[in-house]
């Protein structure tokens, strides 16, 4: 049904762009690196925006490139352009991020040729009332950058058209996710996953048809008869760990879903929205600064700490499962915080550390162990 | 037979005593009713010095660096930070910091010293949550952060009025933050004066690094490390700046009799990053072969301030601004015009800045070789860093990798590190001398 | 003019005799813990197969980690060199060469002089060395000379996380709970090794002819994933641990 579309799409991501690149010659596609990239801007100028993730296979090709103290996932990102994956694309674009992923789009800029190369610096300190002004006065840059590049003129109307693109996408994913406060959630971890970074990955219209049949025909009726299993949140840096997530929900003796997550390839990627306002660039930017942070942009207030339990409260959440990127600095310095405060909460937490490939048989064994830990709690 | 004379550096005792007479001003602040406050190395110190002037600083990295000669200690503070649940990759130093805390410790001795406030900027991933976390495990310390993420500075970037304001009016708004938190009155004549000073220091630290162009090189790089310390400790303060006047003097009149740090010097080499602080020793064993560190863009360019000139393909410092400040809002833009120019913050946006900027020091300071310390223990400058080694090898310039951890020894291996460099210097042609 | 080179490596100690530009002995000894006695048992076991006595040779050289410990001479060069001029020597067009040895490996480009261009060495892990094998031979319960041609037998390839030998020690009982098939398991663990020596070498960069010396280059199992990831087929010298300690002698002819 609707659901296992975005699987599809998730794994024919290449195919999808260049079908997209045929049928739309008018439009280009830009690959981007993180999440904080303004994706109004880029669609107002008929720019596709396509996140690029790694493939979670071995390769050789990054070592000349990153040192081995980065994340994993910065090298399998770049892995995907130096094996040609990706030989597409029209150009790249960084908003500026954690120190890890700026190095694969600076090595991309390096190594592999593209027509049009932009790194936005996107502020950290979103917390102060100086961020706004200075992110619209970078999106000024941004938007005349991608005019002469395109030369498209991005109008008022054609940014209000892709603002309406992208809210409605994130009004609709917001709703897929209630579902899922359900006592029998309509839908896995897994199936989220796909259904989030397929929207990364696709033009919006065509993953806003899908989530609309989705949401009105598929998930109101949709019983994977799951009511009895344990309901865990997951949370912390990247994560498209198809491996991982389908070991923890195929558990047999204590079963679990994943019911919430807070992650760039999950929730905080599109659960707020565009405010229309008349000075359109202020609105983007105001979006921006206020989604749910990366933990880099997250200071001097842990304001995602509180975003997360709030979020583990209002989908019932019995655990929460803390991944990281190994060496992931910004995630590592809150892990320990994250930790105390969950517990606080009475939410067990397990923590575990993701690589290329993880080692399935070693997380299953602390996974298992993890849900005995939250079951023995329902016998006594 | 020698090559060069040599003689020792005479101001190298006045380094140590204002380096101690730092941390002691610490220690002892709240004994005299004054403030003190923690912030990294890269702050704008010159901020808080408004507040008056029986207020004393604590920067961080170089805390970490002394925590790390001290190899018990470090391990006792590594220990505590991992037993918290901090991951072991992270900044060494970070993980020193926060050790202290938590064995209630300071490395000079007696309990850790709390701050009253947390004065910090925001650079690599790890800054401002390294004092975000100091302020959970101490229980809440008021703690304000400046965001140095605008873009890199000319001429690898252009750089518009709202970069500079981004930065000028997070500071204007961390003076009210200042006088809120502390309940003091910012006195803005003190606040200039303090500017003046930071431009002072890394300007004329950028002097003397320009003396080492000299061959035989008057400085090496293990004494400098010494001697840059001191701007990040305080660049804003006058003890600091006026001290880099006299060094120049002295290391200029070193230049003109020939005085040579290292008597045989024979290769020339940089270094990048921080050293291994535990095995500075290595910089004693390359002289054995006759093989001397001149500098780094670290030692250089973390509290120098330089600029590159793309024209000329050159690295040189940036002379201090034709006049003081006059006004609040001009001292903030002027800092942060001043600070968004630093050489060591380049590479945060690009890895190529840093590149031409080395490349440049390679050809202006007569360099015969690279050696980049891959640093586990600091992801910021090590951020890049293999693509600075490619970009200088398309560029002729040899190049040799060593991995190690600034401030946690546990990850530096002394016997391999020897070996590379056995083998690098062997490919210079050059014996080491027993 | 007759040379030696000595090579005094994790595990074995190698020695070979050189004359005018012949190799006139050698001999590998287990270095086990005393490094001294193993260098006098290879030495006169080369000496022994040049039929000379010690006084014939004009200069010694030695190499190796343990370098320092044996008793014949002070001049040395590094592992670096000595594989470099040694590769040289066998094969001038040789411009990389990969030494993967018992506890380290290193990758060299050299120039058609046997000058060392680069250089690469592993990072302080087990993963990318013989050790590694040897590991992973154990817990396949197989011997170290059977593991490279068993995994010749795979049927299919299986993706292993070779980042880190312990890791991929548990890794590998998951794979013995699926009942995977031993060669496939054989085959994973080359491809692990074989991806992060690669790694390595694009560090030093590569350029060709692509050589394989050390203990490791005889295994054929580490060789066929090699020529597969690197798509080109590297040479293997007739006998590849001996390069370093010939390089070694080479190298007492120029001092």
């Amino acid at each position: 049904m609707y659901i296992e579309e975005f699987k599809k799409y998730y794994e024919k991501r290449h195919e999808y762009a260049k079908d997209f690149k045929k049928k739309h010659p008018d439009w280009k596609i830009v690959g981007t690196f993180c999440t904080y990239y303004p994706e109004e801007l880029m669609y107002a100028a008929k720019v596709l925006p396509v996140r690029i993730l790694g493939s979670h296979e071995p390769q050789n090709v990054t070592e000349p490139h990153i040192f081995g103290m980065f994340c994993p996932f910065c090298r399998d990102v770049l892995a995907q352009g130096l094996q040609g994956r990706y030989d597409y694309l029209d150009g790249i674009m960084i908003a500026q991020s954690c120190l890890h992923v700026r190095q694969s789009y600076t090595s991309w800029d390096l190594h592999i040729p593209v027509d049009f190369r932009y790194y936005l610096p996107m502020p950290h300190h979103l917390q102060s009332a100086r961020a706004k002004d200075f992110l619209k006065a970078e999106l000024e840059k941004f938007k005349k950058a991608l005019e002469n590049w395109t030369g498209n003129k991005i109008t008022d109307e054609a940014l209000d058209e892709a603002i309406e693109i992208l809210n409605e996408n994130r009004r609709l994913l917001r709703q897929a996710y209630d579902f899922r406060k359900k006592d029998n959630p309509p839908m896995t971890g897994l199936e989220a996953m796909y259904m989030v970074v397929s929207s990364q990955m696709m033009h919006k219209k065509d993953h806003n048809e899908i989530l609309k049949n989705l949401i009105e025909k598929e998930l109101p009726n949709r019983d994977l008869g799951i009511g009895d299993h344990i309901r865990l949140m997951v949370l912390g840096s990247e994560n498209d760990d198809v491996e991982f997530l389908d070991m923890v929900e195929t558990i047999t003796s204590n079963p679990a879903k994943f019911v919430i997550d807070d992650h760039c390839t999950g929730s905080r990627y599109f659960w707020n929205q565009v405010e229309p306002k008349a000075d359109r660039l202020m609105a983007i930017a105001e979006r921006y600064i206020n989604r749910p942070p990366c933990p880099t942009k997250d200071w001097p207030n842990r304001l995602r700490l509180e975003h997360d339990l709030n979020l583990a409260k209002e989908w019932n959440v019995q655990g929460a499962v803390l991944l990281q990127q190994k060496f992931c600095d910004p995630h590592e310095c809150d892990i320990p915080i994250f930790q105390r405060a969950f517990e606080e909460q009475g939410i067990k937490t397990l923590f575990l550390e993701l690589d290329v490939l993880v080692p399935v048989g070693q997380f299953k064994i602390r996974t298992e162990a993890f849900l005995e830990t939250l079951s023995s709690e329902d016998l006594f | 037979m020698a090559k060069y004379k040599t003689e020792p550096l005479k101001l190298w005792n006045k380094a140590k005593e204002i380096r101690q007479q730092y941390y002691k001003n610490y220690a002892t602040a709240h004994e005299k009713g004054g403030i003190r406050w923690a912030g990294g190395a890269w702050t704008f110190d010159a901020v808080p010095a408004g507040l008056g002037e029986d207020v004393y600083s604590l920067t961080s990295e170089p805390y970490g660096a002394s925590v790390a000669w001290n190899k018990n200690f470090a391990l006792e503070c590594q220990e505590a930070a991992e037993a918290f649940g901090f991951a072991r990759d992270l900044c060494s130093y970070m993980r020193n910091y926060w050790g202290s805390i938590l064995i209630d410790k300071y490395v000079f001795g007696g309990p850790f010293p709390k701050p009253d406030f947390l004065w910090q900027d925001h650079i690599c991933c790890s800054h401002a949550k390294w004092y975000q976390n100091i302020s959970y495990l101490e229980g809440g310390i008021p703690m304000y952060c400046v965001d140095m993420g605008a873009g890199a500075y000319k001429p690898f970037a252009e750089v518009t009025e709202s970069q500079i304001d981004y930065i000028a009016n997070q500071l204007l708004d961390g003076i009210e933050w200042l006088e809120k938190v502390t309940g003091r009155k910012f006195n803005d004549e003190l606040f200039f004066e303090a500017c003046w000073n930071d431009f002072r220091s890394t300007s004329r630290w950028a002097q003397i690094c320009e003396l080492n162009r000299a061959v035989p090189a008057p400085l090496e790089e293990k004494t400098m490390y010494s001697l840059y310390v001191l701007a990040t400790l305080q660049k804003s303060w006058k003890v600091v700046a006026d001290f880099y006047d006299e060094l120049y003097e002295e290391v200029k009149d070193r230049v003109d009799r020939g005085i040579a740090a290292v008597e045989n010097e024979r290769v020339r080499v940089i270094t990048d990053t921080q050293p291994p602080w535990a095995f500075l020793k290595i910089f004693r064993y390359m002289e054995k072969y006759g093989c001397v560190s001149v500098g780094s863009i670290y030692t250089y360019g973390l509290e120098g301030m330089f600029v590159y000139d793309k024209e000329k393909h050159e690295f040189n410092h940036r002379p201090l601004p034709p006049k003081k400040p006059e006004t609040r809002e001009e001292a903030c833009r002027m800092l942060a015009d001043w600070h968004m120019c630093k050489p060591e913050y380049q590479h945060f946006v690009h890895p190529e800045y840093k590149t031409l900027m080395m490349d440049a020091i390679c050809k202006q300071w007569n360099v015969d070789g690279v050696m980049l310390h891959y640093n586990r223990g600091c992801e910021g400058l090590s951020v890049g860093i293999a693509e600075v080694r490619l970009g200088l090898l398309k560029r002729g310039r040899k190049v040799m990798t060593f991995e190690g951890n600034m401030g946690d020894e546990r990850e530096f291996d002394e016997a391999r590190t020897v070996q590379r460099i056995d083998a690098f210097l062997e490919t210079f042609g050059i014996r080491k001398s027993e | 003019m007759i040379t030696a080179g000595i090579d005094c490596g994790a595990k074995t100690v190698k020695v070979v005799i050189l004359k005018d530009d012949k190799v006139i002995g050698k001999a590998i000894i287990p270095a086990g813990i005393d490094t001294k006695k193993a260098s006098e048992e290879a030495f006169e076991e080369a000496l022994k197969e040049a039929g000379i006595k010690k006084e014939d040779i004009d200069k010694i050289v030695a190499t190796g980690a343990g370098r320092a410990d044996q008793p014949f001479t002070k001049d040395s060069v590094t592992e670096v060199s000595a594989d470099a001029k040694g590769i040289n020597f066998l094969y001038p067009n040789v411009h990389t060469v990969i030494d993967v040895g018992a506890e380290e490996s290193r990758a060299i480009r050299v120039d058609g002089k046997g000058m060392v261009m680069d250089f690469a060495v592993n990072e302080k892990c087990a993963a990318g060395s013989g050790a590694f094998i040897e590991a992973m031979a154990r817990a396949l319960e197989v011997t170290v000379e059977e593991i490279g041609p068993l995994s010749l037998q795979y049927k299919q390839e299986i993706a292993m996380n070779a980042q880190c030998a312990v890791f991929a020690e548990s890794e590998l009982v998951t794979l013995v709970h699926q009942q995977t098939p031993k060669p496939d398991m054989a085959r994973a663990i080359h491809a692990g090794i074989s991806d992060r020596i690669v790694s390595m070498a694009r560090r030093a960069g590569l350029e060709p002819d692509i050589a394989v010396i050390g203990g490791v280059a005889k295994n054929p199992g580490f060789i066929d994933c090699l020529n597969k990831d690197l798509n080109t087929k590297v040479i293997v010298p007739d006998d590849p641990e001996f390069v370093g300690a010939l390089g070694a002698a080479i190298a007492a002819k120029e001092i």
